[in-house]
């Protein structure tokens, strides 16, 4: 039909960046799964050695680089671990080894960067004994409640 | 009577619901209470601290610059002992604990950029950034994307950051992996002549003193970059 | 940072500025803050930092001998062999004892 009306631009900037993100995402991918392997070759035994924090030269794609505001519990929990440290509970280099690569390539990739830290001053504290694990689950669901009272 | 500060506390007007809570959000004031509950530090350290990570930003750094392009025995302090010289514009790296703070140390180096060699910074292994002097590390910084890739690629990523560097100029990656901490010093730009330490500050942004952009006259903002915005924001301390 | 107390030892640092070395490739397992892309690369001295311990100890609240520290400057080509930039270099900091001398 004719119009000489201008069309609607079928999807805002938002969304095709949303799309561009999720095509990206299409690659073909040859999936070895791994369970309890009986014997690993020298390489594969180096590579799950590696230090996940360790990045340097690995190849990725064109950066999306941003600026992000920080939310209330990232700042808290910076300054809950640095407290920790100044406290001499822990040290930075504990808090690195921690949450930079006891965690594993899974959590290193997929937490946020401050969920890590958050996890790793968590373990932490239950490894030397400072809370038990029990005391820590109970506090969570005592936490959760008084949201749910509202 | 203990003072209460609502973020601390991370009571936040109006309650959101369950669902509308991060796992981390929750986790976190846990572990903080239960830190505060067994004595291993109090509510007061922690708001002290935060006052500290409040406070600083990128204008130390652009002070250091501008006073640095002014006065050539200031710049040889600097280049001789950047942690000490870092006094006399007001950032003391002691701060604010009197041993300096657990993830920065007290080991700056100042790295000087010259007509052929421009210096870029990054920490391939984790985030380190001189804090005290810029403040918090943009989120760039921090991505796996920056780390894996300046040390290999480090034209391409400036590129892609707005910065060209000619190839006659080389380009000096610093990957700060230990304990000392490093700020570029970029060169003066041309058409400043006669600036005061204030005008030359403004034009010394974050950006610049990390090595992704280059000072000149009239530019007083960084390139603005797309902002992911909080949806729970760091609260105004309140006293009650 | 460490305190150099009295009852930590330290290694005396063995290179001075502008000495070649090479880094060592140590095997790898659970914290190191060497980077797989420096190992076995040779590079110059350019400064001596400061001594402490090595993050290998120190991530794990181990007691050990403090190294001198240095930072390091190599030729990118050196790195990354597809390094198309002649004069490009890349510098980071190792405690002594990843280092080893190179004669030439």
């Amino acid at each position: 039909m004719a119009s000489t009306s201008q069309s609607k631009a079928s999807t805002s900037r938002p969304e095709l960046r949303e799309q561009y993100q999720i095509i990206g995402s299409f690659q073909p991918a040859i999936h070895i799964p791994q369970n309890w392997n009986y014997e690993t070759s020298h390489p594969l035994f180096r590579a799950y050695m590696h230090p996940p924090h360790d990045v340097g030269g690995q190849r990725d794609v064109a950066g999306k680089y941003e600026e992000k505001e920080e939310e209330g519990w990232e700042l808290n929990t910076y300054v809950t671990c640095e407290t920790l440290g100044w406290r001499g509970i822990w040290n930075s280099e504990e808090r690195r080894r921690r949450a930079d690569n006891d965690l594993g390539y899974t959590l290193y990739l997929g937490l946020p960067y401050y969920g890590r830290w958050l996890w790793a001053a968590t373990r932490m504290l239950i490894d030397k004994k400072r809370f038990s694990l029990p005391e820590l689950l109970a506090k969570i669901d005592e936490v959760k409640a008084r949201y749910e009272r509202q | 009577m203990t003072e209460q500060h609502t973020h601390t506390l991370g009571m936040h007007p109006p309650a959101p619901q369950v669902d509308e809570v991060s796992d981390y959000e929750i986790l976190e004031i846990a572990v903080r209470e239960l830190a505060i509950e067994h004595g291993l530090f109090t509510a007061e350290d922690h708001r002290r601290f935060t006052e500290w990570a409040e406070r600083i930003g990128p204008t130390g750094g652009s002070r250091l610059i501008a006073k640095a392009w002014t006065d050539p025995a200031f710049k040889k302090r600097v280049m001789d002992n950047a942690t000490e010289a870092c006094k006399e514009i007001g950032i003391d790296w002691s701060e604010p604990t009197g041993f300096g703070t657990p993830s920065d140390y007290m080991n700056l180096r100042v790295l000087e950029n010259t007509p052929k060699l421009h210096h870029v910074i990054v920490c391939t292994l984790c985030s380190c950034y001189p804090r005290p002097l810029l403040g918090m590390s943009p989120e760039w910084y921090r991505s796996t994307n920056y780390r894996r890739r300046l040390v290999r690629w480090p034209r391409e990523v400036l590129a892609e950051l707005g910065l060209i560097v000619p190839p006659d100029v080389e380009v000096r990656v610093e990957d700060s992996n230990q304990k000392c901490r490093f700020m570029v010093m970029p060169m003066r730009p041309e058409g400043t002549d006669n600036w005061s330490e204030e005008q030359l500050a403004e034009i010394v942004t974050r950006d610049c003193m990390i090595g992704v952009a280059m000072p000149k006259a009239g530019r007083t903002e960084d390139i603005r970059r797309p902002v992911h915005k909080a949806r729970r924001p760091p609260q105004p301390a309140t006293v009650q | 940072m460490k305190d150099s107390d009295s009852n930590a030892s330290e290694t005396h640092a063995r290179f001075k500025v502008g000495d070649r070395v090479r880094v060592k490739n140590m095997p790898l397992m659970f914290y190191t803050r060497t980077q797989n892309y420096a190992r076995d690369i040779e590079g110059t001295i350019v400064e001596l930092t400061y001594k402490d311990l090595v993050p290998e100890d120190e991530a794990f609240n181990f007691d050990g001998v403090l190294d001198q520290y240095y930072i390091i400057r190599f030729r990118q080509k050196d790195i990354w062999e597809e390094y198309p930039f002649e004069n490009d270099t890349l510098q980071t900091e190792s405690p002594d004892r990843w280092l080893e001398p190179v004669s030439h």
